[in-house]
């Protein structure tokens, strides 16, 4: 069963993909990107010309011995990373 | 690596669902350094050819598919118990969210017959406009007869396969795959990574499916956009083309990934579908180049005109070898004709011949002679326009009337060495026959041989605001306001006109909450929206036509390619355009008028073409109604000019033209016709081909002809440098050219200046002679109808409609004329406009030239009326009551009400409307009204035929107070659009007089510059483009004496413009203008709405009315003043305001969506959204 968290976290990226975050103060290193999609916001609701996509990673990710899935999930708009589930 | 290709595009001819044009995408493939693309549009091929030749010019391989809704897909047993896979894919909902299932089909190198064939096919099966194929439908057309594959099918996400695939019914998808490759020999795989959620795992497993299977895979993008940013623009169409508000479920996309990426970023998505696999993405790309490579066209193949030199055209079949039959058909020509010793015919006919055999056109001239014979045949009256009038050859072969040889047209400006493309032959039939004319072609040539040419409707302000503001949210009858405040602009420049025009100004259409509505609209300019069937283009080809168009169905069924005019010229398909002319209706009716009441056979043809009693009429300016010569500045420019012989009335509709206004021909002209100076002649030698118009260059055939005398190139080439004068570029290539030949030829630099000057500024602009030859002879036709026979010309006009002006101003004429008009009469009246004979009592009118005849008022007038219900009241006459002709003409009871209402009983019954309103024990139309409702009541009991009628409800006459003259002509209006009875401006003549209004027939009397009040209904309001490049206002009252025409500079726009689109009936205050002898116009400085001014009056007295009448308008400030909008700048300096042209906005009048709540809601006046004249790029 996941859970529900929807936590502001730090993520750090390359190559386009994120390789590791802090979460509730503790680092995870991301071992595999299992899916990656992209939502477009629905632009027509706010006065906004373009309020950019929310790009979502379902990762498995480890915090010393730990392992679990996460998913994580960037607004292009404010620039800001979330972890919305896990499944740990 | 090998360039990336894309396979599946869709273009912005994917109705409502892509969003960049073939050429940009075309653009943007060969920039990102692409070899190839494919077009892949949905539901057709509208985009291919401009496809191919955006390809062509790129030096890219064009692709050509269909992407097609597929419907019964393979009923794979064992694995889902027979559910069809589509609906199956609806429930599902995924990848498309309950779209149907679609397929891509691509035409192999040698498919594009086969592609064109199954398009054809996929709309036959279906209801018009959604075409569908099913598998089988699909491999009926993918092999050839020797079984090579000719169609290549890509199965991707949304098919059948793919859908079950998302699904996860492995199974399920393994079996359709499999029916799939045992249909159809070229079967491909297709797998899509648009990042949205498990796109790229559908994606991973469609890969391994295909792998397991040995089925190639190829990689598309799904391609719709240009840009990512586009995507917002195709959510707004995904929501319009489903009538649906906006919401993320009802959007294909939910990403921004849908766009013409380049090779790298699809590498990358190859990578991510292959779950990092470089070979296996490597193969992938492979795979889908080879794909490609044997899908490309070639281009010249499919767009014959690409080349050049040796076009292979798709000619008509006629039986037999067509060379010795045209030469056979024109030397009996010749001989009918009389022209058979005439050695310039005979040279002249051997010059034509030569140019159409050397272009192996000799079939299409016999087939088009053909056509005009078999319409002929069926009595319909049939005229040649355009430039084929100056072809002897269609004069000879009866396609034309008009001896070219006579009237100095050339040939070449119709047809010549160094025109690329093919000739164009047009043909005006009556327009009430139009269709019957499409089906005697269809009956004659098979329809396997002729189609329709199509054209595409694209989104305008009007039409983007609708769609964007329903897919908004907004209320309904609110996005109707809003977008009827538009005039007929480009979407794009709605948010320019708001802050241009004085009268959206003020509007409240600038609030802010209809920004976005405003934006997004603008987005939407230029894409096509429909397709409809164009005017008059028929496609004449051979039993091979339906390998060259695909051919769907028109909203009247017929036939109809879909490419339109340009892309059936570039598809080597010859087309004949067959217009249908709402005038020559007009006078066939009226003819039948004549000879129904005079008992008179009038052969308008032979009729003398030198009358001098039509030519004072048309002198006079007396010429609304009639063909070309009927709009306020023609009436002008006739009344100046005086036409006296059918070379005037040529000259006249040459001048009226932006080309020769703008290049300052008219003033000269006149003035050396009225003999006021000297004509001037460059040289000469240019007097000969000048000398028909006083040295004026009017005519394109005499741009040739100075060429072609100054620089001895022959008017082939002469026509070739003209065309090129329509360009700023071109001009100078040509002046590069003509200068030093000239010189060579002998002419002195100052002469070559000169004649040059007048080239220059003549442009691409002027007018083709046997273009205004072919419409000089309906012209005075339609005066001459006129002058002699004005009831029945008016009864042809009121029924065809063919001009600008609505019913009720072609009705005042009418009267003002000396006909009477006859009310609506139940045993009178007929079908349409017909003319009765009188006594010729009150009426007085203009030289009386229509005295002694009436015209009767139609059933057909009478609003809400049907077809079937005239059939029977016509058919039921005569009628001895009301319960009568309830009883046996069955009107609905509106109508039945409605025909009271204007009087169509008051004959029979003795009815009278006027004071005194109370008149007991006397029947009156309020009774009788009520009386419908009594006899609706009772037919509605079932009681009808068993009681007589009498006994269903007593109405007492005398019970209900009779009509007022001014109800009655209220009613009138709002019932049948015109005043019939009286007209309407009479009403307020007291409060007229006692302001002091000149009207239209003292109009002549005033010294010029006089400052005086008219007042009129409105007839027309036009805003042309004129010299200086305002927008100007040209509005024509009618004050029941004759027209008043007013011009409202910007200088007074701002407080007046809201006020002339906005109300009907107008007092105005202007300064006197005398244009010329007979001509006056007025240059308005204020209007004021005369119903405004009657209630100020009734209220607070004429003192008040005066107070207003005499205020001066407030400067409007700097930045509010008049029109913005930066006018479009032509070459030679030519500046048009870009409102121009443009028809008025309707229902803007004080502050928000207000409508005058007294203005009839009827068409009354016109407004154009016409043309004055062929656009200055055109020909």
């Amino acid at each position: 069963m996941s859970r529900l968290y929807g936590d502001p976290i730090e993520v750090w990226i390359r190559d386009g993909q994120p390789v590791q975050f802090v979460w509730r103060d503790r680092l995870y290193a991301i071992r595999e990107v299992q899916d990656h999609w992209v939502v477009a916001r629905e632009w027509w609701k706010t006065s906004d010309s373009d309020p950019g996509e929310r790009r979502f990673w379902r990762v498995v990710a480890a915090t010393g011995r730990e392992s679990g899935t996460y998913e994580l999930r960037f607004d292009t708009a404010g620039g800001d990373w979330l972890l919305l589930r896990a499944w740990d | 690596m090998a360039p990336f290709i894309h396979l599946h595009t869709a273009s912005a001819y994917s109705l409502r669902y892509g969003t960049a044009f073939p050429d940009a995408l075309a653009g943007r493939a060969a920039e990102h350094g692409m070899d190839m693309l494919a077009l892949t549009d949905r539901d057709g091929l509208y985009g291919a050819i401009k496809h191919v030749q955006a390809c062509h010019d790129r030096g890219i391989a064009p692709i050509v598919g269909v992407d097609l809704v597929l419907r019964d897909g393979h009923a794979v047993h064992g694995v889902d118990s027979g559910v069809h896979g589509a609906e199956r894919g609806k429930r599902a909902g995924s990848a498309g969210h309950g779209e149907p299932p679609r397929v891509v089909v691509l035409a192999r190198s040698d498919g594009w017959a086969a592609l064109c064939r199954l398009v054809t096919a996929a709309h036959q099966v279906g209801e018009r406009g959604e075409p569908y194929v099913t598998p089988e439908l699909v491999a009926e057309h993918a092999v050839s007869t020797g079984g090579g594959p000719r169609l290549t099918v890509l199965l991707g996400p949304r098919s059948d396969v793919g859908r079950a695939v998302a699904e996860r019914r492995d199974d399920r998808a393994r079996a359709l795959l499999d029916a799939w490759r045992s249909a159809v020999p070229d079967v491909v795989v297709e797998v899509t990574d648009l990042y949205g959620y498990r796109d790229a795992n559908t994606a991973t497993r469609m890969l391994g499916l295909a792998r397991s299977m040995g089925v190639p895979a190829v990689l598309t993008n799904e391609v719709r956009h240009l840009h990512a940013a586009d995507h917002q623009v195709g959510d707004v169409l995904d929501a319009a083309r489903r009538l649906v508000p906006l919401h993320p479920r009802h959007v294909e996309h939910p990403t921004a990934h849908a766009y013409l990426k380049d090779g790298r970023e699809m590498a990358r998505v190859a990578v991510r579908i292959c779950g990092g696999d470089l070979d296996l993405a490597e193969r992938l790309l492979a795979q889908t180049r080879r794909v490609a490579e044997r899908c490309a066209l070639d281009p010249v193949e499919i767009v014959p005109l690409l080349d050049a030199e040796d076009p292979r055209l798709h000619l008509p079949e006629i039986g037999e070898d067509p060379v010795p039959l045209l030469r056979s058909r024109c030397e009996d020509g010749l001989n009918r004709r009389g022209l058979d010793r005439t050695a310039d015919a005979r040279h002249r006919l051997a010059a034509e011949l030569a140019i159409i055999e050397k272009k192996r056109l000799s079939g299409y001239f016999i087939t088009v002679a053909d056509i005009t014979e078999l319409i002929r045949s069926m009595g319909v009256r049939c005229a040649i326009r355009g430039s084929g009038a100056g072809s002897l050859v269609n004069y000879l072969i009866g396609i034309g009337d008009v001896n070219p040889l006579e009237h100095g047209l050339l040939m070449e400006r119709f047809l010549s060495e160094g025109r690329r493309g093919l000739p164009d032959i047009d043909i005006d039939v009556e327009s009430a026959r139009r269709l019957d004319c499409y089906r005697a072609i269809l009956g004659r040539y098979g329809e396997a041989g002729v189609a329709c040419v199509s054209m595409m409707e694209t989104y305008r302000a009007r039409s983007a605001i609708r769609d964007v503001g329903a897919v908004m949210g907004l209320p309904p009858h609110e996005i109707d306001v809003i977008a009827k405040a538009f005039p007929h602009v480009r979407a794009r420049q709605i948010r320019a006109a708001l802050s241009d025009l004085p009268e959206l100004r003020d509007s409240g259409l600038n609030d802010r909450s209809l920004q976005t509505v405003f934006r997004l609209a603008e987005r939407l300019d230029g894409l096509p929206r429909h397709i409809a069937l164009h005017p008059c283009g028929v496609l004449i080809g051979n039993s091979s036509l339906r390998d060259h168009t695909p051919v769907e169905r028109s909203m009247l069924d017929f036939p109809m390619s879909q490419f339109d005019k340009d892309d059936v010229e570039a598809a080597g398909l010859l087309k004949l355009d067959v217009l249908g002319v709402r005038m020559q209706s007009a006078m066939a009716c009226s003819l039948r008028e004549i000879e129904r009441v005079d008992g008179r056979k009038i052969d308008l043809d032979a009729v003398p073409r030198d009358d001098r009693d039509t030519y004072d009429l048309i002198g006079v300016g007396r010429t609304l109604g009639c063909f070309q010569i009927e709009s306020p500045g023609q009436r002008e420019l006739v009344a100046k000019l005086e036409p006296r012989t059918m070379h005037d009335l040529i000259v006249d509709i040459s001048l009226f033209r932006p080309g020769p206004v703008n290049s300052d021909m008219v003033t000269p002209y006149l003035e050396a016709r009225h003999g006021f100076r000297e004509p001037d002649y460059p040289h000469e030698r240019l007097r000969e081909p000048l000398r028909e118009t006083h040295g004026v260059v009017v005519f394109h055939e005499q741009v040739l002809r100075v060429i072609d005398v100054m620089t001895g190139c022959g008017l082939s080439e002469a026509e070739k440098a003209r065309r090129a004068l329509g360009t700023p570029e071109g001009r100078e290539a040509v002046r590069a050219w003509f200068v030093p030949l000239a010189r060579e030829n002998g002419f002195a630099s100052d002469v070559v200046e000169r004649a040059w000057r007048v080239l220059d500024a003549f442009g691409g602009f002027g007018f083709c002679k046997a273009h205004a030859a072919a419409f000089a002879l309906p012209t005075y036709q339609s005066a001459w109808l006129k002058r002699h026979h004005a009831a029945a010309f008016f009864a042809g006009v009121l029924t065809h409609e063919p001009g600008m002006y609505p019913g009720r101003v072609i009705l005042d004429e009418a009267r003002q004329c000396g006909v009477d008009i006859l009310p609506l009469d139940v045993n009178h009246s007929g079908g349409t406009w017909q003319v009765e004979r009188t006594t010729g009592t009150g009426a007085r009118g203009h030289a009386g030239i229509g005295r002694g005849y009436g015209l009767r008022v139609p059933f057909s007038a009478v609003k809400g009326v049907s077809d079937a219900e005239v059939g029977r009241m016509v058919a039921g006459r005569p009628y001895t009551s009301l319960a009568d002709f309830w009883e046996r003409a069955r009107p609905s009871r509106p109508v039945a009400e409605r025909i009271v209402a204007v009087g169509g009983l008051d004959a029979l019954h003795g009815l009278r409307p006027g004071e005194p309103r109370w008149r007991p024990g006397e029947l009156t139309r309020r009774d009788l009204i009520a009386q419908v409702g009594a006899l609706d009541r009772a037919s509605g009991a079932g009681t009808a035929g068993q009681l007589p009628m009498g006994f269903a409800e007593r109405v007492a006459p005398g019970e209900l107070p009779e009509m007022s003259e001014a109800e009655a002509v209220e009613a009138e209006l709002e019932i049948l659009g015109m005043d019939v009875s009286r007209h309407v401006i009479t009403f307020h003549d007291e409060l007229l007089d006692a302001i002091g209004v000149t009207r239209s027939r003292d109009l002549l009397r005033l010294r010029n510059g006089a400052e005086i009040l008219v007042a009129g209904a409105k007839v027309a309001t036009q805003t042309p483009a004129v010299r200086s490049g305002q927008r100007v206002i040209f509005t024509t009252l009618d004050d029941s004496t004759g027209p008043i025409d007013l011009t409202f500079f910007e200088s007074v726009q701002a407080h007046t413009a809201a006020t002339v689109f906005g109300s009907w009936l107008l007092v105005a205050r202007g300064v006197v203008r005398r244009t010329g002898g007979r001509a006056v116009s007025l240059r308005a400085l204020h209007c004021w709405n005369l119903l405004d001014l009657d209630r100020l009056w009734r209220d607070h007295g004429i003192d008040a009315v005066r107070a207003v009448l005499s205020e001066t308008p407030a400067p409007p400030d700097a930045a509010g003043a008049g029109v913005g909008g930066r006018p479009i700048e032509y070459g030679n300096g030519y500046r048009l305001s870009p409102y121009s042209d443009i028809g008025p906005a309707s229902g803007v009048r004080e502050g928000p969506f207000l409508r005058h709540p007294e203005e009839p809601q009827r068409r009354l006046w016109h407004a154009s959204s016409g043309s004055s004249g062929p656009a200055p790029s055109a020909r």
